[in-house]
């Protein structure tokens, strides 16, 4: 019984002293193994009289779980105090800059042309292209632009040959779209892409540009319902709210024509530096598709009617991102690209 | 076309309506006012007496000057020299607001000074109107000038200008007459023209004209004989330097005062100067000539010439000669008004370089009935101003076959062409504002046009001309009413996009560059494919070639950005390129350094061949290619512009798809740059390839096992021969193929090379067993050594 006692104080004052895990697997080794002190107890039962035997074997169990039950438990703390001195290890500096993995810009153009590209084909619009390297018939002739005019002089257009030109405007694709319908109607189609025209380069001049038109043919299409068309696009361009100021003017693919103002984003009409201090910003020219347009077409300019409208996407993009020099589109310094990098 | 205000005044009662009110009004209803600038500025200003005038004290240069201009005497401190010669001058007083300045209370080098003595640079006014010497000092004022009144107002310097931009289809308003007009109706006001007199009796013409050209299909002449040249009245020097024209003398003002208020361009030849009165306008003759401007300048073929026996006397509709031009001395005149066609006009004007108030108007287009009104009205004022006598009839050549417009509109097609809900009483009230000759007839409308409006034409111009003069305000915003669209892009754009997804999420920026090129560019192309493009009208060498590969431009945009110490320059671009007949759409591809880096985290994803066929390659699977349906091959296209052995083509069944790789030295070089990884692939023929669709495989249940091999084979064996070996002899085991080393060097004979692989072998319907595996193994080392003689390493 003195022994059992001894063994349990000797134990309980180890293992209080023992601070390693090592230290504790030898003490467990000493005290439960095998050939361990409990179970030289054991053995020393045979020394006893059967009447003592089952109160010691008793207190050896007791002892033994005791025991037991103590080792696990420093173990336990032992592993959790080592656990806190690991972490501690593995302390690292979270200031430290991120590596950041690298995802590419798309132009600001392109940005634009998807934005106006996706308003239209939520209006049930489709998407139609056409090629840049053009024939005077789509880009001048049926676009009511007379054989005279000076738009067709090779002062500002780049001419291939005499039928042959780099499209000056979109309204190519529209005249195309028009041929295209065959007679069939509705045509409900935003046309963007790339124009030239003869022009040297400066901080608001390029000679390769880009627009997007957008032109509806119907019965009783209205000149109101242009004004409906683009304040949803003004809206969705510049946000929501913004006013529009229609003003005359004068194309030849459309009659009337207008000029339309947005009242300005910047601002908001208030007048500042963007507007001018107008509180309006120029920004679309549109208007009711020209008869003689319709009827170049094959289209009875008496059961239809249409209205086009046009944007310049540099200038959209100036407005919108504040950029002074339209070259930078062109130029492509991956500084400018960078100033793109996120997702609006 | 500059508007002057009080000019517009004697047409037109503008009481109540400022010049800023009018530029508005006019701006919304389609004259477009750019700018309002008053031809003075300035207010607080008087005509004041100079009373006494002494040397400043205390500098060599100002002067203490004392004014009276009815407040009692005022010190001012001036700098002018000219003041000793002042007796009467402009004093802006205390608190005046000039264009540079605000006049306050002050002491100029310890003297008092209570305003300042102008000179007229000093309110704004327009050198160009301005003498030396009034540029240089103070204005000086008459005697008569009246103290305390306002000197703007007596020097006639109170006009205000309107500078307007009129569309291309108004070139009427580049006529006062016909401003006044629009003023009218815009205002709703009438406005009164000036009456022609034809107070004379005229003689028997002694002049002839002809033409020889259809470019000159009508010409108007008259001779008159005395005439007095002196210096205009002051009403008409004001009205002309309003309009932006220089006072010569009273006969040749008259000839821009009649254009600018008719806008039919007349000239005057001093009829002294031309012995025989035969006046011929020819396309056909060459020469020189010079003109009213001192300058010579040669005449070809296909431009209007007016000639006087067979010398050239005046470039018709852009300026006169110099050797008919009216002088001092100048008794009698021929006038001149004819048409001239406007194209030739311009060709001629754009050729020489010279824009002149006449060849603008002809260039625009001028009224039909314009040269007998000029003629008649020039008349009038010589005999007025310049006490003309001696007046010879206006003979003509060509016949003028004007015939009135008549345009016929509904109110029922007018509103549903705009949208609105206009009344007739409405619709017809802005008609007669503009002076059209409208009669109604229940809800049709017939209006003769007048002459200068040569613009109106179909009945859309009367709906325009409707809703513009009652305004835009009045028009709702509607949506189309019509049936439902389904809106969405083609499968070209969409793969368009897909695109740009996919290589942004790589890492790639796009790009836009220019589609002109110089020739350079469009010599030895990628994937040259047709007859280049040639502008016939460049802007320059540099802008020649419409192009028909992406390379040089792409390379370019590399180049300055390196040149600018950027790195990892990696980017694309999607754009069209041209030959004859033929259009693609091709995507570029370029990486330089590394595709991701990071020294302080060590990552590092150098730009080389292999991280760009990964782009390819990932590329294409996401956009439904699957790697069995393409091949890509050793490089044997395109030698020049890429790396012989460190670049391939891509190709789908036959169709040539694009190349890529590591471009030649030869190109970096010419860039001054190191290693550059590019790719030009036909974006135009993957949209016509079938993509493979999704499809749901079930995921495997059954383990697979992994075997590592390093086998030798010869060093230029390509791999793939070794991945189409394994896959062959697989029986369907092979689940997946991993190649984790390539090794030549020591103990590797030389000409060979160590190839490791790990083969991981799975199937669909069961656990493989240990022997099956090994015979599977066995047979592909097996195969390896029979057809690639591959040696297993030990």
């Amino acid at each position: 019984m003195e022994k059992i006692n001894k063994i349990k104080e000797e134990v309980l004052e180890l293992i209080n002293n023992s601070n390693e895990m090592e230290l504790l697997q030898q003490l467990k080794i000493k005290f439960l193994g095998k050939k361990g002190q409990i179970q030289e107890l054991m053995s020393e039962m045979k020394s006893l009289s059967n009447d003592e035997k089952p109160k010691f074997g008793q207190m050896v169990n007791e002892l033994k779980q005791e025991v037991t039950k103590i080792i696990e438990e420093k173990v336990k703390e032992l592993e959790a105090i080592e656990l806190i001195k690991k972490l501690e290890r593995e302390k690292i500096d979270v200031t430290l800059p991120s590596y950041k993995q690298v995802i590419g810009t798309t132009h600001p153009l392109m940005n634009i042309k998807k934005e106006i590209e996706d308003l239209f084909i939520g209006l049930g619009y489709t998407v139609a292209e056409g090629p840049e390297v053009e024939y005077d018939l789509y880009n001048f002739e049926r676009a009511n632009i007379p054989a005279d005019h000076p738009a067709r002089d090779m002062q500002d257009t780049f001419y291939i040959n005499p039928e042959v030109l780099l499209r000056t405007h979109t309204t190519a694709i529209q005249t195309r779209e028009l041929e295209k319908a065959n007679g069939k109607l509705p045509i409900k189609v935003i046309c963007p892409g790339k124009v030239y025209r003869r022009d040297d380069d400066d901080a608001t001049h390029s000679h390769q540009f880009m627009q997007a038109e957008g032109l509806v043919v119907a019965e009783n299409i209205t000149l109101a319902d242009l004004k409906g068309t683009l304040q949803f696009l003004a809206d969705a361009m510049f946000g929501k709210g913004r006013k529009l100021r229609f003003r005359p003017s004068y194309f030849q693919f459309t009659e009337p024509s207008v000029e339309i103002d947005v009242s300005c984003h910047i601002c908001g009409g208030k007048g500042c530096s963007v507007c001018k201090n107008t509180g309006y910003i120029e920004i679309l020219g549109a208007g009711m598709v020209h008869p003689n347009v319709l009827e170049m077409a094959g289209f009875d300019s008496t059961k239809c009617s249409g209205f086009a409208f046009g944007i310049g996407l540099e200038r959209v993009a100036m407005l919108k991102y504040g950029i002074d020099d339209i070259r930078n589109f062109y130029t492509n310094d991956v500084r400018f690209l960078k100033t793109f990098d996120r997702f609006d | 076309m500059k508007i002057s205000y009080n000019w517009l005044k004697e047409y037109i009662d503008l009481d109540g309506i400022s010049p800023e009110t009018l530029a508005t009004k006019l701006t919304e209803s389609g004259l477009e006012i750019e700018e309002v600038k008053p031809i003075a500025k300035g207010n607080n200003l008087v005509i004041a007496e100079v009373k006494d005038v002494k040397p400043h004290p205390d500098s060599d240069h100002l002067n203490v000057v004392v004014v009276n201009y009815g407040e009692g005497d005022v010190q001012i401190v001036c700098g002018a020299k000219n003041i000793y010669d002042a007796k009467k001058v402009i004093v802006a007083k205390v608190g005046a607001v000039l264009p540079e300045i605000t006049i306050k209370v002050g002491k100029i080098r310890g003297v008092e000074s209570n305003g300042m003595i102008c000179s007229l640079f000093e309110l704004g006014v327009d050198k160009k109107y301005l003498s030396e010497e009034q540029c240089n000092g103070i204005e000086i004022l008459n005697d008569n000038a009246l103290i305390g009144e306002d000197p703007l107002k007596y020097l006639g310097l109170d006009d205000v200008v309107l500078d307007a931009s009129q569309t291309p289809n108004r070139a009427d308003c580049m006529a006062m007459w016909s401003v006044a007009k629009e003023v009218g109706a815009v205002l709703r006001r009438k406005a009164n023209l000036p009456d022609m007199k034809n107070s004379y009796s005229a003689l028997k013409s002694s002049l002839t004209v002809e033409s020889g050209t259809k470019n000159c299909p009508l010409f108007l002449g008259k001779i008159i004989k005395n005439v007095q040249v002196k210096k205009s009245p002051k009403w008409m020097v004001d009205y002309l330097r309003s309009a932006g024209i220089k006072s010569i003398n009273n006969v040749v003002d008259i000839s821009n005062f009649v254009m600018l208020e008719t806008g039919q361009p007349l000239h005057f030849y001093d009829a002294d100067k031309i012995s025989q009165k035969i006046i011929r306008v020819v396309d056909d003759i060459e020469g020189n000539i010079v003109a009213l401007d001192g300058i010579e300048y040669p005449i070809q073929k296909g431009d209007i010439a007016i000639t006087n026996e067979g010398n050239i006397i005046g470039i018709a509709g852009v300026i006169g000669g110099d050797t008919s031009k009216i002088d001092e001395n100048t008794k009698s005149i021929i006038i001149e008004a004819a048409m001239f066609n406007h194209v030739s006009i311009r060709n001629t004007a754009n050729r020489l370089g010279i824009m002149t108030e006449a060849s603008s108007r002809f260039i625009k287009g001028i009224e039909p009935l314009g040269q007998q009104k000029a003629i008649d009205r020039a008349t009038d004022l010589l005999i007025e101003l310049a006490d003309a006598s001696g007046i010879e009839e206006t003979i003509q050549y060509g016949e003028n076959n004007y015939k009135p417009t008549v345009v016929v509109e509904t109110l029922t097609h007018c509103n549903k062409h705009l949208g609105t809900n206009y009344s007739i009483e409405e619709v017809v009230s802005v008609l007669k504002a503009l002076d059209l000759d409208v009669s109604v007839e229940n809800e049709k409308f017939t209006c003769v046009i007048p002459s200068y409006r040569t613009d109106l034409k179909i009945p859309e111009d009367l709906d325009e001309e409707i809703i513009r003069l009652i305004g835009y305000d009045s028009l709702n915003a509607t949506l189309p009413t019509m049936v439902a669209t389904i809106g969405q892009l083609d499968e070209k754009q969409k793969l368009e996009r897909l695109t740009k997804s996919v290589m942004t999420s790589l890492g790639l920026s796009e790009i836009v560059t220019y589609s002109l090129v110089k020739e350079e560019y469009v010599n030895n192309s990628v994937l040259p494919f047709g007859k280049h493009i040639k502008l016939a009208s460049p802007l320059s060498d540099d802008r020649k070639f419409v192009r028909n590969n992406l390379m040089p431009s792409i390379l370019e945009c590399v180049s300055y950005n390196s040149n600018r110490k950027a790195t990892n320059i990696n980017l694309f671009e999607i754009s069209n390129v041209y030959e004859e007949d033929c259009m693609q759409t091709r995507l570029g591809i370029v990486l330089t350094d590394n595709l991701q880096y990071s020294k302080l985290h060590n990552v590092k994803i150098s730009s080389d061949y292999y991280s760009l066929k990964g782009i390819i390659e990932t590329y294409l699977k996401k956009i439904g290619i699957d790697d069995n349906r393409y091949t890509i091959e050793k490089n044997d296209v395109d030698l020049i512009n890429f790396h012989p052995y460190r670049s391939a083509k891509i190709k789908i069944q036959d169709k040539m798809i694009g190349v890529f790789g590591e471009i030649h030295p030869l190109i970096s070089k010419k860039w001054n740059l190191d290693r550059v990884l590019y790719a030009e692939i036909r974006l135009d023929l993957l949209n016509e390839i079938k993509t493979s669709k999704t499809k749901f495989v079930p995921i495997d249940k059954y383990p697979s096992v992994s075997r590592d091999i390093a086998i030798v084979i010869d060093r230029d064996l390509e791999v793939e021969k070794v991945i189409k070996v394994i896959n062959s002899n697989s029986g369907k085991l092979v689940k997946s193929l991993e190649i984790f080393d390539v090794y030549t060097g020591e103990h590797i004979e030389t000409n060979k090379k160590s190839i490791a692989l790990r083969i991981v072998y799975q199937s669909k319907d069961k656990t493989l067993t240990e022997s099956e595996v090994s015979e599977v193994h066995s047979n592909i080392l097996a195969k390896l050594e029979e057809k690639l003689n591959a040696i297993l390493r030990s």
